[in-house]
């Protein structure tokens, strides 16, 4: 049997919409997606097998140094534009509680949980997107105003962790359930259970769990005992010391640092609090996989820009001298440097 | 902690019995449990002066009944013989008829003419054995009180932190009866006072294995039993039959049998009249007490302070809210061959308004007035000077649609008010007119009022600084106000911002400012992007460079010539704005 081509699967439309994209050719991506939409294929499986898997490819491509930056934000916002005139088409009307899903403060990566709003919109929630980087303050202020069945919130770098604890807190103040989602809980959610709170790994089962009423109230207890040592309180506040020290550290062992343009110092004082920020929360969750995990993505975008992997562990050696009295940090720290050894031995060979 | 706990509580301080017969009863609570068996015989009388033992096991606190090998019953104390009257010398023990002592029960205390006894049997020497028999009524009655007293305060306590926080009216309403099941009741009804003839309720009922189940409705005023339309003035109605049927025949005990159910009703304090009423329903089993009604109108004044204060909170917020969002800018109207891409974050995120303003008015040739500005201060003030700002400009491009003399204008209305109002305020502003040109470009002529100059990312890839500069708005009569023409091609873009991004303050110790050559860096490669897009990179960047700390208000416009190709803007008004 032959399918029209004309109707295809989302799978089929996918190299197409990518080169939409990739040439920022917002109608051409709307028209793709809406496409598909026309000919039947459900608008659920248009964003979660069209824009959902190019979204993943866009961001492969920024980690690969394929794309910029710039690059990069213009094919998100019009993945944006295309989630909001499929979600348009479609039309659902509501006929379930209200739902409110917002990003964490500080958390701008807005389209998946763009994708799990409209989601829930497709299944008759009445969904209120509050977007990216949503302040605690106004979170709780909204939910003051308006009931809420549930709150999902979205968190996609696992650094932004002790925040996520905060709002999820704040919520949970307001007597309104919580379903947090997104890689920062880890790809099995065990962070999530970790800060004592409902986890959904997709947006199908994200609309699954906020329908079952007893499943959202049912919330694990929280395993922070160890947050009692204060090694966590201790880094944040030494955060701005250690990004110096470190950043004085490689200028005296590297000799191209001293030579860096405002620019490069700036991008290495930011990856510097990249490292300080995810070994933080790696102390706040008592997880050292975080630490590690983080350490090969970081040096995978490293390398792809030219910055030898080597710098990183001298950053890693230098913090766990400097932390020798933070036994959980210094253990964690170990983990980097033995997944960078790992690393080096593999390549030499 | 269970009774039991308590009950067996040793003070450890080494008191085993008082001689003293006057201090006996206040002892009572202190004697230690000894398992039985676990004691070595009693040892033999050593040396003079022989204690008299009959004198001293008088005063015992514990009653001894000591048997012979055969359970007769050969010695008995007197506080055993006024404790148990049935026991006799000489009988078998088991003749006696107090079934506690034939078969001791669990723990070995029984209750015995109204009295709560506790025994324990020693093995003696020559297969002889002693029962040691105690009255700790009191003890008992004591400890239950005292666990009952702290099993109210316990829940008080859980009350008052869940129904602490501010919540949604709704949600406080839920939390309630929630709160109510299991311990107050098993099924617990919440009535809000009736609005517009119109009363709420809210239902728990007691689930077997979790949380209680929550459901709500509406009953109109006229249909509330008569009970809680007494509670909802302020009454206490009385446990009485017709308060059962009033709460079966509204079907609000599902699961309760009519004939053995206890129910309460109670006002929930409020302002002025009850904020509601709550009834509450249980088995007659455990019948409503006088400690069990005090507890209940305890949770009562709490419940009722929460309903007001979510009430009194939601209202206020609304009232905020409205007046916020007339303060908000206003996303600039759409204009052919111009794309539009905005990003706003006030300073105080709770707040949602502050100093800065942008917005765009439509002008009869094609064109539009757009604007960026901000405004001395932050904060509610701030916002609402910017208000008046948008109000006059939208009335004054009406009449001027020259960026400068429009400018001129707005700067005299502001100098009028401040001098009407004895105080005012300034703003710094970059003002401008964009009108298509054929070929698919814009032409943009704008003025500037102290304000930071635009910035123009061209199709090479190059971003240049506009020469616009000029004097704060409404602080002279006559100020000095700069003027520029910029043609944008098609894909070219011109970016308004406000000082909260380029005084933005972090980095390597947080006290450095972002700067115009870190914002001119991350515009590198961007001008290909659509303006939403840009507009959103930038307040981003701002924000990653603050890390967290305290910022000022941030606003950002930019502005797209989309050029004479693009499609026609079907598809874009398909498309909802993003909110």
């Amino acid at each position: 049997m032959t399918v029209p081509a004309a109707v295809g699967s989302p799978a089929d439309a996918c190299p197409g919409f990518l080169l939409a994209l990739e040439s920022a050719d917002e109608y051409a991506a709307i028209e793709t997606a809406l496409g598909l939409v026309d000919a039947g294929v459900p608008a659920e499986r248009v964003l979660l097998e069209l824009v959902a898997p190019a979204q993943v490819e866009v961001g492969r491509r920024w980690a690969s140094n394929a794309w910029s930056v710039a690059q990069e934000h213009a094919a998100t916002h019009i993945s944006e534009r295309v989630v909001a005139a499929v979600a348009a088409r479609a039309n659902p009307r509501a006929t379930r509680g209200r739902i409110v899903v917002a990003c964490m403060d500080g958390e701008w990566h807005a389209l998946p949980p763009r994708l799990v709003a409209e989601v829930l919109r497709l299944r008759g929630w009445q969904v209120t997107f509050l977007g990216a980087s949503v302040p605690a303050a106004h979170l709780v202020s909204y939910l003051h105003r308006h009931d809420a069945h549930a709150v999902a919130l979205a968190c996609a770098l696992p650094m932004r962790l002790p925040h996520a604890y905060r709002m999820v807190e704040a919520c949970r103040r307001s007597d309104v359930p919580v379903v947090v989602g997104g890689r920062g809980f880890g790809r099995d959610g065990r962070w999530a259970r970790r800060l004592g709170v409902a986890w959904a790994p997709d947006a199908p089962a994200a609309a699954d769990l906020v329908a079952d009423e007893r499943a959202l109230r049912r919330v694990p207890p929280v395993d922070l005992a160890h947050l009692a040592d204060d090694e966590y309180a201790s880094l944040v506040k030494r955060r701005a010391a250690l990004i110096d020290s470190a950043l004085g550290d490689l200028r005296a062992r590297v000799p191209g640092v001293r030579e860096y343009d405002a620019v490069q110092l700036d991008s290495t004082v930011s990856d510097l609090g990249h490292i300080v920020d995810f070994l933080a929360a790696a102390v706040f969750v008592d997880d050292g996989t975080l630490f590690t995990e983080f350490v090969e993505w970081l040096t995978g975008i490293l390398v792809s820009r030219g910055v030898p992997a080597a710098a990183v562990a001298l950053t890693l050696d230098h913090l766990a001298g400097e932390l020798r009295d933070f036994p959980r940090a210094v253990g964690f720290l170990a983990g980097g440097l033995a997944l960078l050894a790992q690393q080096a031995g593999a390549s030499a060979r | 902690m269970t009774a039991a706990d308590v009950r067996d509580w040793d003070p450890g301080d080494g008191r085993i019995s008082t001689p003293s017969a006057a201090r006996a009863p206040a002892w009572s609570a202190d004697v230690p449990v000894r398992p039985p068996a676990a004691l070595p015989p009693l040892a033999p009388d050593r040396g003079p002066p022989a204690p008299d033992w009959a004198e001293v096991v008088e005063h015992f606190r514990e009653g001894l009944i000591v048997c012979d090998a055969a359970g007769v019953v050969r010695q008995l104390s007197p506080v055993a013989e006024r404790l148990l009257p049935e026991v006799a010398v000489g009988e078998l023990l088991a003749a006696s008829g107090v079934a506690g002592l034939r078969t001791p029960p669990a723990g070995g205390e029984f209750g015995h003419r109204g009295r709560r006894l506790r025994v324990r049997e020693v093995p003696l020497s020559a297969g002889r054995s002693c029962h040691y028999v105690e009255d700790v009524t009191e003890s008992v009655t004591r400890a239950d009180a005292l666990l009952a007293e702290r099993a109210r305060s316990a829940f008080l306590a859980v009350v008052g932190e869940k129904l602490g926080n501010p919540l949604h009216p709704d949600r406080a309403a839920a939390a309630v009866v929630r709160l109510a099941v299991p311990t107050l009741a098993e099924v617990a009804v919440l009535v809000l006072a009736p609005r517009s003839g119109r009363a709420r309720w809210w239902r728990a009922t007691r689930a077997d294995d979790e949380a209680p189940g929550v459901d709500s409705g509406v009953l109109n005023a006229v249909d509330l039993p008569a009970a809680i339309d007494e509670g909802l003035v302020g009454a206490e109605p009385h446990t009485l039959d017709w308060l059962v049927e009033q709460a079966v025949e509204a079907g609000w005990l599902p699961g309760l049998d009519a004939v053995d159910v206890s129910v309460r009703v109670v006002p929930l304090p409020g302002r002025d009249l009850p904020a509601g009423a709550l009834l509450v329903a249980r088995r007659s089993a455990r019948y409503y007490d006088e400690a069990d009604v005090d507890l209940l109108r305890a949770f009562a004044a709490r419940a009722g302070a929460a309903l007001t204060t979510a009430v009194l909170y939601r209202d206020q917020a609304e009232v905020a809210d409205t007046l916020q969002a007339s303060l908000l800018p206003v996303e600039p109207a759409e204009v052919p061959g111009v794309q539009w891409g905005t990003a706003y974050r006030p300073a105080q995120a709770g707040l949602r308004i502050g100093g800065d303003f942008y917005g765009s008015h439509r002008l009869p040739d094609g064109g539009a007035v757009f604007f960026l500005g901000d405004v001395a201060g932050k904060g509610v003030e701030a916002a609402v000077f910017t208000g008046q700002l948008r109000q006059c400009l939208q009335a004054l491009h009406r009449v001027e649609s020259h960026p400068a003399r429009l400018l001129r204008l707005l700067n005299d209305a502001l100098l009028e008010t401040t001098l009407a109002h004895g105080q005012g305020r300034f703003a710094t502003m970059v003002l401008g007119v964009v009108r298509p040109r054929r070929d698919g470009g814009v032409t943009l002529t704008m003025s500037g009022g102290g304000h930071l100059p635009p910035l123009v990312l061209r199709s090479c890839g190059e971003v240049e600084t506009v020469g616009l500069s000029g004097m704060l708005i409404g602080v002279v009569p006559d100020p000095r106000i700069g003027e520029v023409t910029v043609e944008l091609a098609p894909g070219e873009t011109c970016l308004l911002y406000s000082d909260g991004v380029t005084e933005a303050r972090g980095g390597r110790r947080g006290d450095e400012q972002f700067g115009v050559d870190r914002l001119l860096h991350a515009l590198g490669g961007c001008h290909r992007m659509p303006a939403p897009a840009l507009a959103e990179r930038i307040e981003q960047v701002t924000c990653d460079w603050l890390a967290h700390g305290d910022h000022d208000d941030i606003a950002v416009l930019a502005l797209r010539a989309t050029g004479p190709h693009s499609r026609p803007a079907r598809h874009l008004h398909a498309v909802p704005a993003l909110p």
